[in-house]
């Protein structure tokens, strides 16, 4: 139901932005399985002029740089788990006009003999928007200067073959308070034939075992939520903001669990896998 | 009935709930989850420059380019951004260009308020992780300034270039 709200939230918000020019791209991912071979995306233009879209794959994952921070990584040596060769994407150009929708449709030809497993590419949707209005070039000596904006959204591919099991592993935990936020890192390393997706969960308590409020946006939670893909490994780094006035002198324990679970794709396409914990102590001086 | 519930509104957008309506829906539909609609809100507009004066716009400018982002609440989305270094005169013969830069406080992304001040600056050569916001407000805006530098002799016409902004869902 939460889907639904937020498809008919984020429709009805496209909708109302006459102006802007964009094309939404559902699904955000995109399983597809090997007694099928084939997928599809829906391609829905909430504007009012017609939007040029090109459709075009590539081979990546999400990783993490030295910071932590979330990069695609698409120089990869190993290619042994890539679908880039084998699935196609049609058409590859198309013109979904106002208040339109359009299907890609996405076909597998795996080579024979493929193992078992899970294989991934992305899918590059690039939507072009119209030029930029340029007024005053009856003035022949002016110089006029605009640049246009083209959007490009990618989105996860992932075959499955077979028997596929996907795992996590967490180490490496560590959380410290900086300013009024709540830094924290982890080492996490998938298991299985398959990427782990998930959410990470963060609960901050205090010494008597009360749960400290997080502040996402202009809400407190108690629990800080945050999707997560492990493809082959990454260290992400999570920021959460501490409510005014901060915390109090003392100890924490920040509670830490990854969990496969996710509100936003169907729960019959994430895989099962045992939710890993750990905790670490905080303390404010 | 979930995956119906999202079909049927999905294919209200279109007007065509009523045709839709009173007809089975077919168990190939396809099951839409929540989307991700990038949406180009702003261009990004120099306007009239003059020749030899080079000409900056902050991305908190009202002329700056702006982007907005909507998709699964708290999701991260990697930003980066594929950046022209030259304009080309589309009115003059070919060859005639203007160069373009980006600096480290070119970008700004911010969850869920469309303002940028007050947003993370970031260097759209170097790309940023933003987030969108929480279920209540489930957006993401995204803005970019730059600084052109028009030669003396640049001749007169109309300067286009492209800016391509990637977002790339986990």
């Amino acid at each position: 139901m939460m889907r639904a709200l937020g498809l008919a939230g984020m429709l009805a918000l496209a909708s109302a932005s006459l102006a802007a020019q964009g094309v939404m791209v559902a699904p955000h991912a995109v399983f597809i399985d090997h007694r099928l071979r084939s997928g599809s995306v829906l391609l829905y233009n909430p504007g009012t002029e017609p939007v040029e879209v090109s459709i075009s794959t590539i081979f990546g994952y999400p990783t993490t740089d030295s910071a932590g921070r979330i990069t695609l990584d698409t120089l990869l040596a190993d290619s042994t788990v890539s679908a880039l060769g084998w699935i196609q994407a049609f058409p590859r150009r198309l013109t979904v006009g106002p208040r339109e929708r359009q299907t890609v449709r996405l076909l597998a030809r795996p080579p024979a003999g493929l193992p078992d497993g899970e294989y991934w590419l992305r899918l590059v949707i690039a939507a072009q928007a119209g030029r930029v209005p340029i007024t005053g070039v009856a003035d022949t000596t002016a110089i006029q200067v605009g640049l246009t904006l083209e959007v490009r959204t990618i989105i996860g591919v992932n075959y499955r073959k077979g028997p596929v099991g996907t795992g996590v592993t967490l180490s490496q935990l560590s959380a410290r308070i900086v300013g009024d936020s709540l830094i924290t890192r982890s080492k996490l390393e998938r298991r299985g034939n398959a990427a782990f997706i998930g959410m990470i969960r963060e609960t901050l308590v205090d010494s008597t075992g009360a749960v400290r409020g997080q502040r996402v946006g202009d809400s407190l939670v108690t629990t800080f939520a945050s999707p997560i893909g492990v493809y082959v490994a990454m260290q992400p780094r999570l920021a959460s903001a501490i409510p005014h006035p901060g915390l109090p002198r003392g100890r924490y324990w920040l509670r830490y669990e990854v969990v496969a679970e996710r509100d936003d794709l169907d729960p019959t396409v994430v895989l099962k896998a045992p939710a890993v914990r750990d905790s670490v102590q905080l303390v404010v001086p | 009935m979930k995956k119906t519930l999202l079909l049927v509104m999905c294919v209200g957008l279109t007007g065509r709930a009523a045709a839709q309506a009173g007809s089975s829906v077919s168990a190939h539909a396809v099951v839409v989850t929540v989307g991700m609609t990038i949406s180009t809100l702003r261009d990004l507009n120099f306007g009239t420059v003059i020749k030899g004066v080079p000409t900056t716009i902050l991305p908190t400018a009202a002329n700056a380019g702006e982007w907005q982002v909507s998709g699964s609440a708290n999701a991260f989305i990697v930003i980066s951004f594929t950046l022209p270094t030259q304009l080309t005169n589309i009115q003059a013969l070919p060859g005639s260009t203007m160069p373009i830069a980006f600096s480290g406080i070119s970008a700004i992304w911010r969850r869920s308020t469309n303002n940028p001040v007050g947003g993370t600056v970031f260097d759209p050569a170097v790309g940023a992780v933003g987030r969108l916001g929480p279920p209540s407000n489930f957006n993401m805006y995204v803005w970019i300034g730059g600084t052109v530098t028009p030669a003396l002799a640049a001749k007169p016409g109309i300067y286009q270039g492209n800016v391509v902004v990637s977002l790339i869902y986990q």
